[in-house]
């Protein structure tokens, strides 16, 4: 009976690391292949930015996976909370700079406006989030046709109040003074708010794990992933842990909007539209309802687009659509995604 | 000797047998003759452009509308790259007539095998990447390779001079320069050959998926779409009749795409490729219809290209209204918005579209008069 145990033990295993050795090798080796082409500095500001990217497309991938993998709802308005964000801190930057603390701020001063219009973009992301989900969402849950043609619906209606209050045209975002400009480590030009990015992404990442792995709430969600009617009968009030989970999803989506803009230094009412594929992609191939998965998902979308928009301009989002397809091949489910 | 031959058929084939025989008497068959003979007649005698080019648009778009509710009305697959597919074939006219100078006929056939075999190609890819894997995955990865298209086409200036769009000339009788005269309120010239063209061409691309729906295969689909186990289970093999609809409805969207383009003479990627507003609308069209019922890809498509044709008055409305105010003017102004909040209220509310609502009312009338009997 031992014996058996072990001996099952044992070929599984070995098979998941054999496989597993083979992946993680071919799949860590495919990012130093750009290295033929583009010469090592450039390499290393391009994966600068690319992680910086990465971490910003994973603010609004997390809410997205987090949302289909505990409420199986597919939310396509997802990218108008990333507009809504990065609208919200561009005004949020415009009437601090009119105080003169972000052209020409002191350190302290640009970073009080950034975190400021951070803070102001997650509070709209909330209201945002939670009249959504109240007044929308509930109502399709179970139905994925009718989630699909509602949040179509409810991103159009979105973006186009959007354009009402703001114009439709491009607005050049404000950078802090103290965010402006690079560092140059070993003639390799790191661009500074690029360093924040990825600090915040990270920061949020670790935030979003602990909770998650931590603490009560966190067992509750990631119950609800694996099986909602159990937690239901465990007594819990999962409508009330769905509108938290879709509150925060929209929150860390506009969080990410503003972040991007003051990125991009530019932003436009269909920067939402086009994340949310960056983000779709993301959690595709991260895999349904994982954090990790995302993160991982969001710095590989991150790199190879900046590789390859480096490389072949036109190209740079069929690449990510070929990376997922590639994945969706060997895992069905994702990276981390449960089949 | 049709005795005989009746008693050995299948029920079905009975059924079919039936439906055969008497399809030219019925008077549904007259009704949708005479409802053809209205749409030739149209340019005859209204004499107002706007009139023939919103006529000859709501043709398209029937197509394109049908072509999608096989897809998800029929056979339940939920694609959101049938846009991408009506791009492709808009824009093989464009860039091969645009860019080899003159036109020519053999451009139009080229366009042709161009856009089908495009098509048929890329549908048959998808389906094969994402088929197996979740439903929702399907809508996904069709939905981000239709982005890719219409980012593909936005960035690319050379081949497609991006939002500027690609303007040609039609060879032959569909030439804006060719005229010949009068005939009754119309002048014959380009512009109305091309306009029999559409109608033609819309009209047999119609019936053809009206008699796939009604063909065994359509039955398949169907049985596929309301229980994909039980059809496993009678001995289907139901990927190869997924993938056939998949690759049929992208054929017949990429050919109205040609139709398309040669009405306008012009295609840029908000018209032809992109997801909002064209997907959008081609599904609002089918919602507003009525999904699974094909006849109610006529009654969305004319209601939904009405709407965009007198919605965008609005603006004019807008800046009549506040001439100073410009926040005031976006207001009345945006009519995506309108057009938006009308998408979740059908959605919502409508959710059968017309002739569904139609087809319940007239079966529970049916039941109650039996029930009384």
């Amino acid at each position: 009976m031992t014996t058996e145990t072990t001996s099952l033990e044992l070929t599984v295993k070995s098979g998941f690391s054999a496989k597993n050795l083979a992946i993680w090798l071919g799949s860590v080796g495919i990012w130093f292949l750009p290295l033929i082409w583009i010469d090592p500095s450039t390499y290393m500001v391009l994966t600068v930015a690319g992680v910086a990217m990465g971490m910003l497309l994973f603010l609004a991938a997390s809410g997205l996976t987090l949302i289909f993998g505990l409420m199986d709802v597919l939310n396509l308005a997802h990218g108008a909370f990333f507009a809504w964000g990065a609208y919200v801190g561009f005004s949020i930057l415009n009437r601090l700079n009119a105080l003169g603390w972000v052209e020409t701020g002191t350190f302290s001063q640009c970073l009080v406006s950034v975190l400021l219009a951070l803070l102001v973009s997650l509070l709209v992301g909330v209201v945002l989030g939670f009249f959504m989900e109240r007044i929308i969402i509930r109502n399709v849950y179970g139905d994925h046709l009718k989630q699909i043609l509602i949040t179509m619906g409810a991103l159009t209606v979105m973006v186009e109040i959007l354009i009402i209050f703001w114009g439709p045209n491009d607005e050049v975002v404000l950078v802090p003074a103290a965010f402006q400009g690079s560092y140059d480590v070993f003639d390799v030009i790191i661009n500074k708010f690029r360093v924040f990015a990825i600090f915040i992404g990270v920061a949020i990442f670790v935030a979003m794990q602990l909770v998650l792995k931590r603490t009560k709430l966190g067992i509750i969600v990631r119950g609800g992933v694996e099986n909602p009617d159990i937690v239901r009968a465990m007594g819990y009030n999962i409508h009330s842990i769905f509108t938290g989970v879709f509150t925060v999803g929209a929150a860390l989506a506009a969080l990410g909007g503003t972040m991007w803009g003051i990125f991009k230094e530019q932003i436009y009412p269909g920067m939402g539209q086009e994340n949310l594929i960056f983000a779709l992609i993301i959690v595709i191939i991260g895999g349904f309802g994982s954090v990790t998965g995302s993160f991982l998902g969001a710095i590989m979308v991150g790199l190879a687009f900046n590789y390859v928009a480096f490389l072949l301009p036109k190209l740079a989002l069929g690449v990510n659509i070929l990376i997922m397809a590639i994945i969706l091949l060997i895992r069905p489910a994702g990276l981390m995604g449960q089949e | 000797m049709g005795n005989k031959m009746t008693q050995e058929l299948t029920p079905v084939q009975q059924e079919r047998l039936q439906e055969q025989q008497t399809r030219y008497t019925q008077p549904a068959f007259l009704m949708q003759l005479g409802f053809v003979g209205i749409l030739a007649l149209t340019p005859l005698v209204i004499p107002s452009f706007r009139v023939m080019d919103v006529v000859a648009k709501i043709m398209i778009f029937t197509v394109v509308v049908a072509s999608y509710d096989l897809l998800l009305g029929y056979t339940g697959i939920f694609s959101l790259a049938h846009g991408m597919f009506f791009g492709i074939g808009a824009y093989s006219v464009g860039l091969i007539i645009h860019h080899s100078g003159a036109p020519h006929w053999y451009h139009l056939i080229l366009a042709i095998l161009v856009a089908v075999g495009l098509s048929v190609a890329l549908s048959l890819v998808i389906t094969f990447f994402s088929l197996r894997v979740k439903a929702i995955f399907f809508a996904m990865m069709t939905l981000a390779l239709a982005e890719f298209a219409d980012i593909l086409a936005v960035t690319w200036y050379d081949l497609t001079l991006a939002e500027d769009g690609v303007s040609f000339s039609l060879p032959g009788i569909f030439n804006v320069n060719w005229s010949v005269g009068k005939f009754l309120a119309a002048d014959i010239n380009g512009r109305l050959m091309t306009y029999y063209l559409i109608l033609i061409i819309a009209v047999l691309l119609f019936v053809g998926i009206l008699r796939f729906v009604r063909s065994p295969v359509g039955r398949v689909l169907k049985s596929i779409r309301d229980n994909e186990q039980r059809s496993v289970a009678l001995g289907f093999k139901t990927l190869r009749y997924q993938v056939l609809s998949t690759v049929f409805s992208s054929a017949i969207a990429s050919f109205a795409g040609i139709l398309f383009a040669m009405w306008l003479r012009f295609v840029n990627p908000t018209s032809v490729l992109s997801i909002n507003p064209l997907m959008l609308s081609i599904l609002l069209m089918l919602i507003i219809g009525g999904m699974g019922t094909l006849y109610g890809a006529i009654i969305g498509a004319a209601f939904i290209m009405i709407i965009e044709t007198w919605l965008p008055e609005l603006q004019k409305l807008g800046v009549a209204l506040f001439p100073n105010l410009e926040f005031a003017q976006r207001l009345v102004g945006r009519w995506e918005l309108y057009f938006g909040i009308l998408f979740i209220l059908v959605v919502f509310f409508f959710p059968k579209g017309f002739v569904g609502t139609a087809r319940n009312i007239i079966a529970q009338r049916k039941m109650v008069s039996s029930e009384s009997k």
